[in-house]
């Protein structure tokens, strides 16, 4: 089993956003308990893009969705592990990290869109049908940036203005609004909000904002909606944003532009970016490191380049040989061989030893440990570990074949 | 589930909105009756919600108690055409042409005060049960299977029994009968929608859990039960005048119900107006809200499309 052998992170010369360390999320199933994530370990610095790379089932979302306390419990459970996160403030004060797990539901729910923001899969059902646009975005004003949208009142609003503007007007006080003296103030607010969500619409490179915050989601594109989500999750300027495959529900052609998007905003807004992706060549094109998830557990971690150019486990090698190139021959697939294992308790062996080419022995009774170092080029495979750690003869360990790239 | 603190919406959803609603509003109406047989159904409605409220400027109203059936004891089973009687009088005098219009104010009185009641405890009890879910939803649940599971106009009619024989015992069987399809219909549909990303989307902008239900879960649940509330508009009147056709009405309302059972012995004897005319009203009634409620079915729910 990996050991967490961590210190508590401390200031170091790149700060921090957030610190996963092991974390393990199971769920109750009826065939027994699923170890859906299992052991994980990573940091996101400060506005750097973590890709977090692997197939259907590794537990990538559900990792990602721990972040904001979004999986449903029961089923789930957090069995163990910690999120540390630390908020712009904390990290420029030195402060102490929140643990996301732990934090309360009040907190959570501050924290969820205004400092963690996340994005969806599939904007077509992320955006409620029944709702305009502008009543969707001006959500996220209306929970995290009341005090912004009653700016510009000299003297203060009135009071039924400032409740309207965090969303607490009592049932019937929207009549209020219709007749003087408030009428003119909730016009006032009502172009505020237009200007607020206008704004953060036009950041997405939304041609015409306006038309487009009158329109009901199913009116729009799914390029067009991924945008809104953009848009929304940005809204509030938060310190982590954990897009959720967002391009996979959308065209190649809009793929490309939603990541571009994505890449911009992330550096002028100078947020860091946990981006989740099945697809190891697009997360190539965005990502400053990335995370090769397998059967709930990190395979191996490091800079884009280091997991491109020198892939380390056996798993990060398949997963580049299977990558379709021009220099392909058509019909030639590299796949690897074998299925995912069952994580309804498992062994303690490494995940991958079933379907891996190179795996003695040993790697069906060990499981390797990651090196959990913050930002180095860690692997959790044997072929990297020490003989004499393990207390094991050189030869039982397995020898990975570097040319096979 | 309750946060008190931002239940409540902001007060440009209802103003502003409230435009581009009217226009979506007017796209279904179109929608809906583009269907010939859905504009019939609609049509008789308006025509029996019209003869209800009319029912007063039509036929002058019996002084002690207008629901009542006025009655002419010089004037007893005669058929219909006559001069002051143009339906036709019952054996005991009452005049059809009254109980019919009077009958369709009662009918009206039923199936709104019914459905009204039973659509908004439905649509509580179901909410609860699907949003919350856990024992909570177990306890709801079972308890509307309970109910469910015996016959709808038997159990109505065992209430009714049991509360003695008045208008008002009726409407309470009803409620207490038609209340739970309610729970259940809502309660699917929450389940289903509550698991929609932009519920999540919604959570993870750091909305309450009220807000979620309000503004994203129950708007995207309601359509089913808009339709079965059309439907049951029907239904009601349908059961409530079999209770009251057996005798758990106040004798001599007027009500469709009523007004066949007491017609019913003159049929024999070739006066069929007394008890056809107002079972026709019934029958009309119910093929009226049917009609309507499976036209709109077919608008609001994509699914059924295909006709």
């Amino acid at each position: 089993m990996t050991v967490s052998t961590r210190e508590p992170p401390a200031a170091k010369t790149r700060s921090l956003v957030a610190s996963v360390d092991d974390l393990r999320i199971h769920f109750d199933t009826k065939a027994g308990v699923l170890h859906a994530v299992d052991g994980v370990s990573f940091d996101i610095f400060d506005g750097e893009i973590l890709g977090l790379v692997g197939e259907t089932g590794c537990g990538k979302s559900v990792t990602a969705r721990s972040f904001l306390r979004l999986i449903p419990t029961p089923p789930g459970n957090y069995a163990g592990g910690r999120i540390d996160f630390w908020t712009k403030e904390a990290r420029h004060s030195g402060g102490a990290p929140i643990d996301l797990l732990t934090v309360s539901d009040s907190e959570m729910r501050s924290m969820r869109g205004n400092r963690i923001a996340m994005i969806f899969q599939d904007p077509g059902k992320a955006l409620n049908p029944a709702l305009s646009i502008r009543e969707q975005v001006v959500e996220v004003f209306y929970q995290h940036r009341s005090e912004e949208l009653l700016d510009g009142w000299s003297g203060g609003a009135p009071r039924a203005i400032r409740r309207a503007a965090s969303q607490r007007s009592g049932k019937f006080e929207w009549l209020a609004f219709k007749v003087p003296p408030l009428r003119s103030h909730s016009r006032r607010l009502n172009r505020r909000i237009d200007e607020m969500v206008g704004d953060a619409l036009a950041e997405t490179q939304i041609a015409n904002p306006r038309k487009v915050m009158a329109s009901y989601p199913h009116e729009l594109s799914g390029g067009m909606k991924q945008r809104v989500m953009i848009a929304q999750a940005l809204a509030c300027n938060p310190d982590l944003l954990i897009a959720d495959e967002p391009t996979t529900a959308l065209d190649v052609t809009i793929q490309a532009r939603i990541m571009e998007l994505i890449r911009e905003l992330q550096q002028s807004h100078q947020t860091s970016v946990l981006y989740i992706s099945h697809d190891l060549s697009l997360v190539r094109r965005i990502s400053d490191r990335i995370a090769v998830m397998y059967a709930g557990r990190i395979a191996e971690i490091g800079q884009t380049q280091e997991i491109f150019h020198d892939p380390r486990h056996p798993y990060t090698r398949g997963l580049l040989a299977a990558i379709p190139s021009l220099a392909h021959k058509r019909g030639e697939l590299a796949a690897i061989e074998g299925t995912v294992p069952e994580l309804i308790d498992p062994p303690s062996s490494c995940r991958f030893s079933t379907r891996c080419s190179f795996a003695t022995e040993i790697c069906g009774q060990l499981d390797p440990a990651l090196d959990a170092r913050p930002g180095i080029h860690a692997v959790a495979c044997h072929a990297y570990t020490s003989p004499q750690e393990l207390g094991v003869r050189p030869d039982q360990l397995p020898r990975l074949d570097r040319t096979v790239l | 589930m309750v946060d008190t603190e931002h239940r409540q919406r902001s007060p440009f959803f209802t103003s502003r909105a409230l435009a581009i609603r009217a226009r979506r509003f007017g796209e279904v109406a179109r929608d809906v009756l583009r269907n010939p047989t859905t504009t019939l159904g609609l049509v008789i409605i308006v025509t029996l919600i019209g003869l209800a409220l009319l029912a007063p400027i039509l036929t002058e109203p019996n002084v002690p108690d207008a629901y009542q059936m006025p009655r002419d004891w010089g004037a007893l089973n005669l058929p219909p055409g006559s001069p002051d009687h143009l339906l036709g009088t019952t054996s005991t005098g009452g005049d059809v042409l009254y109980g019919v219009l009077w009958g369709a104010r009662t009918s009206l009185q039923m199936s709104v005060i019914v459905v009204g009641i039973t659509m908004v405890v439905g649509t509580m009890m179901g909410s609860i049960a699907g949003f919350i879910g856990g024992k909570v939803d177990e306890i709801i649940m079972r308890f509307v299977d309970v109910l469910l599971a015996i016959p709808e106009l038997i159990f109505a009619l065992a209430i009714a029994a049991v509360l003695g024989p008045s208008f008002a015992n009726i409407i309470f069987a009803l409620t207490v009968v038609f209340w739970v399809k309610y729970a259940r219909i809502i309660r699917g549909q929450i389940i289903h929608v509550k698991n929609n990303e932009y519920v999540d989307s919604a959570r993870v902008i750091g909305d309450s859990q009220f807000n979620i239900y309000l503004k994203d879960v129950l708007p995207n649940s309601v359509t089913p039960v808009i339709v079965q509330a059309t439907l049951d508009m029907g239904n009601i009147v349908l059961v409530g005048a079999t209770l009251s056709f057996i005798g758990l009405a106040e004798a001599g309302l007027a009500e469709w119900g009523v007004l066949v059972s007491e017609g019913q012995a003159g049929i024999s004897a070739g006066r069929w107006w007394a008890s056809t005319i107002p079972g026709a009203m019934v029958f009309l009634w119910a093929l009226a809200f049917n009609l309507f409620g499976d036209g709109l079915r077919d608008v609001l729910d994509p699914r059924t499309e295909g006709r």
